[in-house]
């Protein structure tokens, strides 16, 4: 079928089911959009036509909803589009506040979600204005249902390394490169997080749940070594001249204990995950040391040692 | 891409876009043709085609006050009898979501002003989509001295060079060096600087959280003649390649960094292939892993010689402890 028909047919289509009050049977479909196969003589025809139609709408968001037709019997199905659940609010955009997000969705790059029809429905892009893009995020399919169900409050089920979970979507964050999705953990009661790219399978939303979510607290965003439950314990490690800016940048520098005439540092870490914890020390390879506690000190080398004395 | 640029549209891309136009010409007084072509990102010729369709399409019965009505004259256009199509499609979660998340995005790397357009346009889109501005969504992209971005984006803008003191993760070292900086972007978490290195001799890329120091020379240079894709790593064909194999635990490593090939043994674990630019890099991740991974081909002895390295820095004080303190 040419693009053209098929378009128009798309068109009518929807302007049909958007116009209907009640369910439209398949028979009054035919009959009121053209373009369709005459469903008297060829039945199939017109139901593959009619299901890729379908398809296309729901595919670019079109609500279209399947109802029992008042009045038949045996009861048959029809489908309608409520135009309360199509149209878009009206955000009631200024011009500059238009202008501005335009900017935006052309500074930055999310590779992967099919975003691009967007700023069309916001009323078009109101300038050519090009620009190199200085962002690039990834993206996972994810992470439009995700939206959908932190937008309607809507709890999520999803299997997480082997485990399931449910949670009460509160937020999904950008950070270090990844997605996580961040929430009320039913099993643990208690706010988690979890990256996205980790989630096995689908995700499940319990559209017929309303959750509450409390009032923000401003969470600061945990750093390796605190991303666990173990016992705390205060580390203080040294880190030479020539990572310590680096470092005190990273750490902030309310975590320096001491600076040294040598340009060196000496930071005060809070450490609940130990693995996590050394990996960030051992990322500076021989230019940090481990002063306190033994305990600490002592696993590092431990570690060490197990790997220097393998044998060849 | 944006679906404009597709010169030859299917039937889904150009109903999408049709119903975004209609609702727009319906509410404006005769808009220029030109102007709903750059507000749509679409040609003369395409939009006169689409705008042709519509004449055909209405609702049942077809009389001529059921069908729309479209007036073209003196480069302008009308739209009446569409009262169906008078308000856009909503957004879709992901284009919500692309719409805030790029906002908080720009507002992120840019420190925009919290009262400014953007935030505003932010906070009235959060409403129509039923979510809490900045809580909803949260960008971190990365740490960097706002001295150092602001400065190289004077640079970039001026085509100015810079002097930088960097320090090179890979090989754990630090040079001084004249760079042309081309773009400054965010990507995988990290910013970059894309320049040309009057050192290397070469393009390379900088991450801007190691540059530890910088200053703005006078000299300025030519406008580069290409621009940057999004690729932060890749190998080079004369990079080494090492094979690991690694435990269940340390399977993130292949979703981390670039692996040329992976294979699943028994019990979990895999064997994977990875292209080693710099030794230091490789060092670390060593290090880090520990016993989950096992270097079966490339370099055997690195891990043992890196540890030793870093062992000998507590011996020198293991068993007295730190004794200042």
């Amino acid at each position: 079928m040419a693009v053209q028909e098929r378009l128009e047919r798309l068109l009518n289509l929807t302007a049909a089911l958007l116009t209907a009050t009640r369910p439209l049977t398949a028979a009054e479909i035919a009959e009121r959009v053209p373009g369709y196969p005459d469903p008297e003589t060829s039945r199939g025809a017109f139901r593959r036509a009619f299901e890729r139609d379908k398809e296309a709408l729901r595919d670019m968001g079109v609500p279209l909803v399947l109802g029992l037709v008042d009045g038949t019997d045996p009861p048959v199905e029809g489908y309608r589009i409520p135009p309360e659940n199509y149209q878009l609010r009206d955000p009631g955009l200024e011009p500059d506040e238009l202008a501005a997000l335009h900017l935006a969705t052309m500074a930055v790059r999310m590779e992967g979600l099919r975003g691009a029809g967007a700023m069309w429905k916001l009323g078009g892009a109101p300038d050519s204005a090009g620009g190199t893009p200085v962002a690039h995020l990834t993206a996972t399919p994810a992470l439009g249902v995700l939206f959908e169900a932190l937008a309607r409050r809507s709890p999520v089920a999803f299997s997480y390394r082997g485990e399931q979970r449910r949670l009460d979507p509160y937020r999904l964050s950008y950070a270090r490169g990844h997605w996580y999705l961040e929430g009320w953990d039913h099993g643990r009661e208690a706010e988690r997080r979890f990256r996205l790219d980790r989630i096995e399978g689908d995700i499940d939303v319990d559209e017929g749940r309303r959750f509450e979510q409390p009032p923000s607290q401003p969470s600061s965003r945990p750093q390796p070594w605190e991303m666990g439950e173990e016992t705390p314990v205060r580390a203080l490690v040294r880190i030479d001249a020539d990572q310590a800016g680096w470092a005190v940048d990273q750490l902030g520098s309310d975590r320096v204990e001491r600076r040294l005439d040598d340009g060196s540092v000496e930071v005060a870490i809070t450490v609940t995950n130990r693995e996590g914890f050394r990996s960030f020390v051992l990322g500076f390879l021989e230019h940090a040391e481990v002063l306190s506690p033994d305990e600490l000190r002592g696993d590092l080398i431990e570690w060490l040692e197990a790997i220097a004395g393998e044998a060849s | 891409m944006t679906p404009g640029s597709n010169p030859r549209p299917g039937a889904d891309d150009r109903l999408r876009r049709l119903l975004a136009i209609v609702p727009w010409v319906v509410g404006q007084d005769g808009p220029a043709i030109d102007e709903v072509c750059v507000r749509f990102e679409i040609t003369h010729d395409q939009l006169l085609a689409d705008l042709d369709l519509l004449f055909l399409c209405g609702v049942y019965p077809f009389t001529p006050d059921t069908l729309m009505e479209v007036l073209v004259e003196d480069g302008r256009v009308w739209i009446r009898y569409a009262d169906f199509f008078a308000r856009p499609l909503r957004l879709t979660p992901e284009e919500g979501l692309f719409l805030v998340a790029s906002g908080a995005t720009l507002m992120a790397a840019t420190g925009a002003d919290d009262d400014g357009a953007l935030a505003r346009g932010i906070a009235k889109l959060a409403g129509v989509l039923g979510i809490e501005p900045g809580e909803s969504i949260e960008i971190d992209l990365g740490r960097a001295s706002p001295e150092v971005l602001a400065t190289l984006r004077g640079a970039v803008g001026d085509r100015r060079q810079v002097e930088i003191d960097y320090y090179t993760y890979g090989r754990d070292e630090r040079t001084r060096r004249v760079v042309e900086p081309h773009a400054v972007f965010t990507a995988e978490g990290e910013w970059y600087l894309s320049a040309w290195c009057t050192l290397a001799q070469a393009q390379r890329r900088f991450r801007v959280d190691r540059i530890r120091g910088i200053t703005m020379l006078d000299r300025r240079f030519e406008a580069p003649g290409h621009s940057e894709g999004p690729i932060v790593f890749e190998p080079r064909d004369d990079d080494p390649r090492m094979v690991i194999d690694l435990a269940p635990g340390a399977r993130w490593v292949v979703e981390q960094y670039p692996t040329e090939q992976v294979e699943e043994l028994d019990d979990g674990f895999l064997r994977a292939t990875l292209a080693v630019g710099e030794r230091a890099w490789l060092e670390r991740l060593l290090l880090r892993l520990g016993p989950s991974a096992k270097v079966v081909d490339g370099a055997p002895s690195l891990a043992r010689d890196a540890a030793h390295r870093v062992l000998r820095r507590y011996e020198r004080r293991d068993g007295s402890r730190p004794a200042e303190r």
